[in-house]
């Protein structure tokens, strides 16, 4: 975080694998150096691959069920319960098994990633946005609004998250907020977004804080730049690789609060399959049918895995003097 | 035919081993009954019957240990109203009336010395009490009726908070609302110290006498409770003295030292009960109570490897099913003498056409419902309502009910098709409602009620109504939507209504009369049903006795069938489990272990 935006950084890569390249010294963009790094690293990769996939199959997911056969999330078919409703296990054409009101629990999976990944980008995003928008304002401008706002993320800080949570959860289960949060996942997205947005917005005040008082940005205010050009032309943009970094940090992270809030019956639609209402609906039976249990746990196992194996290497690839 | 159905559960439930006992057992039985115990009586034979049922023999002593997931509500007897609590107060007080194991129909004189005398207009009823009849200690003397009186009377005061006045307010002079500290109530005559009289305002004596096997009759010591009782809450709860066969171990003042809230209950035998006057045959020294047993898995598990256990209510699910396949000499069934329903809200279009609620009824998969409750096993399919093993249910038409197609023993899964002719038949040519709106249905967010109502749902669904499921905490279920009117719930997902004592009256008046909805506060007919014929019907029914009595309830249970203002879809049994060496009895009465019944094999 030491470079100004303009400025280009010429890096010796690749040394000694290749002559030709090895004697060739190019001036590459930020954009191509973060690649060729983030390239080297395998792991990441992959995990960005599994993303990938799962990005595909939250969106496609009435294709996915439709052409691996399964029935619908929602279809109950008591003939696969036994004679005192424990659900049957996976067989062909239940790969998963069902659950305990005989719904197939490969399609509630894979329609569960839709619920797991819109809550927790939906989330990040306004995290992201509420939580810059305060840090940049907080940070530039210090004084009366810096500490209002600061106290504020203070007592946010200081809640028990999850109490607030649940609380808000049921508070808000009709709507609330004149309707501007419906029921449903807006109250999980709103409980998510509530709770978090002052983590974001004190990383973002601290950065600015030591930016504001860099040569750059003063000389910038001394040729007469506005506020505005300060914020969004010499501060933002070296703002970019911490947003990008805590925001990927976030995504696994809102998986799982979304998790734990469906798991605690917040907000979510109880029809709508979610992993983390799958759990909880698991936990009860558990003895007899792990497999209730163990497939949405794995899905977010490997979703939260996945997304939390990219932010590593995007920390990497963005700044590589900090991990090495 | 109830007895029957019974007998049928048990005898596939147990071993081949105690079928041939149970044959035999009548003789078997008496001697070993009387060669073990000095408390035998001739009343006996029935409960000792179902002991050899599961078991060799009963044999006096031991110590019980029971494993409860809750604690008792209250121990006092005038503010009880709940199994477990129940359970308590039928070992350690004796009522009026009460039941005998097995007997859940026809209840047994237990304090009273014979029937109730009720006058020809219906209006009084005259109650003679047994002599010799003591309380436990520190009161240590006779019981006489004017303690009944006493019981009555703080029953409807504030402090003491009794949660069943709708039974007995037909008393002349009983209060409308709860007294501030205990009230006098003029119906209420005691002539000598061994009768009691009870004058009521309109002739509802039948009724009125089926309901004095409830613990508001268990007589309570003026002179010792009184002091308790100016408190609000009445102290007396931790106070209690006895007069049954066991008594909540206290101190020489009567502090209930053996009551630890939340944690345990110690019950000893109550040294001034005399088993010359009782039924009961006692059999174990003492009983401890774990009522902080909350993970049922591993209390049931404890109970079912151990020694000298019992688990008290209805195991997890988990563990029906382990008992039921592997354990079968473990448990007990018994009815649970109510009905599970899904009230539907007639007030709301469109289901305030009885076509639509006949279709949704038809095409409801309840077998789907039921085994979200744990299935055949734990539960029949109901017909009607009034439950097996409960005074009229043969005269309604037993299992197979008054033949309804909608609710037919034949429909258990939902027939799409005869749900389709009643939808055309409610204006509805294509067989599907095409309304747009959304419909709430409210539930409890754990199961088996969350479970259920995911069933019922879907099932609604499939007729094309748009449900939006509402899940809320268990306790605000009723409080806060399905028994408040004005919050428009179109569909209660689940309700249950449960005997208090054995009269029809008391299963049907209160979920269906219209006459009952209030204009505020809580309404138990959650339908909202207002069927003027229903109405009618009831208001003469509740007059009659006999036969009578049970034929008109019959029929007024065949009305409320054919208006389909709920599905109900469970008549349930309780399955109730213990230790391999204790002689389990359940009470069928309130449906749970019997403790002055159960022995341990030493």
């Amino acid at each position: 975080m030491t470079t100004g935006a303009s400025e280009s950084l010429i890096e010796r890569e690749n040394a000694g694998l290749d002559d030709a390249a090895a004697a060739e010294i190019a001036a590459r963009s930020p954009l191509q150096l973060f690649w060729s790094r983030l390239r080297r690293d395998k792991v990441a990769l992959v995990a960005l691959g599994v993303i990938v996939l799962m990005l595909l199959i939250a969106i496609f997911a009435p294709l996915v069920v439709k052409i691996v056969g399964a029935p619908n999330p929602n279809t109950q078919n008591d003939n696969l319960l036994d004679d005192f409703g424990s659900p049957t296990g996976p067989s062909s054409s239940h790969w998963f098994g069902v659950d305990d009101r005989g719904r197939d629990v490969f399609s509630r999976v894979v329609y569960g990633s839709r619920v797991s990944l819109e809550a927790a980008l939906i989330s990040t995003a306004l995290i992201v946005l509420i939580g810059v928008t305060a840090g940049l304002t907080t940070g530039y401008f210090r004084g009366r609004v810096d500490t209002l706002l600061s106290r504020v993320m203070d007592l946010f800080l200081a809640f028990p998250v999850l109490v607030l949570a649940v609380g808000l959860g049921v508070a808000c289960a009709d709507g609330c907020l004149g309707g501007l949060i419906q029921p449903g996942l807006t109250v999980v997205i709103f409980v998510i977004t509530l709770t978090t947005w002052p983590y974001m917005a004190r990383i973002v005040r601290g950065q600015v804080l030591s930016l504001r008082e860099r040569e750059f940005v003063e000389a910038s205010r001394s040729l007469g730049a506005s506020d505005r050009r300060i914020i969004f032309r010499e501060i933002l943009p070296n703002l970019v690789a911490p947003i990008i970094v805590y925001a990927t940090i976030l995504i696994p992270q809102n998986i799982i609060y979304e998790a734990s809030l469906s798991f605690l019956g917040v907000g979510i639609d109880p029809s709508k399959p979610s992993w983390g209402g799958m759990i909880s609906d698991a936990t009860s039976i558990f003895q007899d049918a792990w497999w209730f249990m163990v497939f949405p746990g794995l899905a977010l196992l490997i979703t939260v895995l996945a997304f939390n194996i990219v932010g590593d290497g995007l920390q990497d690839a963005l700044n590589p003097r900090t991990s090495k | 035919m109830s007895r029957s159905h019974l007998r049928f559960l048990l005898a596939s439930a147990l071993a081949v081993v105690a079928l041939v006992v149970a044959a035999c057992g009548g003789s078997d039985n008496n001697s070993s009954s009387s060669s073990s115990s000095s408390s035998s009586s001739p009343t006996k034979t029935a409960g000792a019957n179902n002991n050899s049922a599961a078991e060799a023999p009963a044999t006096k002593g031991g110590k019980l240990t029971v494993l409860a997931g809750t604690d008792v509500d209250f121990l006092d007897p005038g503010h009880t109203y709940y199994t477990t609590g129940y359970m308590i107060a039928y070992s350690t007080q004796r009522t009026l009336y009460s039941f005998k194991p097995q007997d859940s129909v026809k209840p047994v004189p237990d304090i009273a010395d014979g029937e109730p005398q009720v006058s020809s207009d219906k209006k009084t009823i005259t109650v003679k009490i047994k002599p010799g009849i003591k309380f436990s200690p520190p009161v240590n003397r006779e019981v006489t009726s004017k303690d009944i009186k006493y019981a009555f009377e703080r029953f409807f005061s504030v402090n003491v908070g009794g949660q069943y006045p709708g039974y007995f307010n037909m008393i002349v002079g009983a209060p409308k609302e709860p007294t501030k500290g205990v009230k006098p109530i003029s119906g209420i005559e005691t002539p000598d110290n061994n009768t009691i009289v009870f004058h009521l305002s309109e002739p509802a004596a039948v009724p009125f006498a089926a309901a004095l096997v409830m613990p508001i009759t268990a007589p309570v010591p003026e002179e010792y409770a009184s002091k308790f009782d100016a408190k609000s809450p009445s102290t007396y709860n931790t106070h209690v003295v006895a007069t049954g066969p066991y008594m909540v171990q206290n101190d020489a003042s009567g502090n209930t030292v053996g009551y630890k809230p939340g944690k345990s209950i110690s019950l000893v035998r109550n040294p001034n009960w005399d088993p010359k006057t009782d039924y009961r045959p006692a059999w174990v020294d003492s009983v401890f109570m774990r009522t902080n047993a909350s993970d049922g898995n591993v209390a049931s598990n404890q109970v079912l490897d151990g020694n000298n256990m019992i688990f008290e209510g209805n195991p997890p699910a988990n563990i029906i099913k382990e008992v039921a396949t592997k354990r079968k000499d473990q448990f007990v069934q018994v009815p649970s003498g109510g009905y599970r329903y899904f009230p539907i809200n007639t007030t709301i279009k469109p289901f305030d056409n009885i076509n639509v609620r006949r279709a949704i009824s038809a095409g409801f998969d309840r077998n789907a419902a039921r085994l979200a409750r744990g299935g055949k096993f734990t539960a029949d399919l109901p017909t009607h309502y009034l439950p097996p093993d409960f005074p009229g249910f043969d005269e309604a038409g037993g299992m197979n009910g008054p033949g309804f197609d909608f609710l037919s023993t034949k429909n258990e899964s939902g027939d799409m098709a005869l749900a389709a002719s009643y939808m055309k038949k409610a204006g509805y040519p294509s067989g599907k409602y095409t309304g747009n709106e959304t419909f709430l249905m409210v539930s409890a967010n754990v199961d088996p009620n969350k479970a259920q109502s995911e069933v019922a749902k879907a099932q609604f669904e499939k007729l094309g109504f748009k449900i939006r499921l509402r899940l809320v905490p268990q306790d605000a279920v009723y409080n806060d939507w399905c028994q408040v009117p004005s919050k428009k719930v179109a569909v209660c997902g689940g309700a249950g209504w449960f005997k208090d004592f054995a009269d029809p009256q008391s299963m049907l008046e209160p979920v269906f009369a219209g006459y009952l909805i209030p204009k505020s506060g809580l309404n138990n007919n959650m339908a909202q049903l207002r069927d003027p014929k229903v109405d009618a019907a009831m208001k003469k029914a509740a007059l009659l006795d006999g036969d009578a009595r049970l034929k008109a309830w019959a029929d007024i249970d065949k009305m409320i069938t054919g208006d389909a203002a709920t599905i109900p879809f469970v008549w349930d049994k309780t399955t109730l489990i213990r230790s391999k060496n204790v002689n389990g009895v359940a009470n069928g009465y309130y449906t749970d272990w019997d403790l002055s019944w159960t022995s341990v094999k030493q």
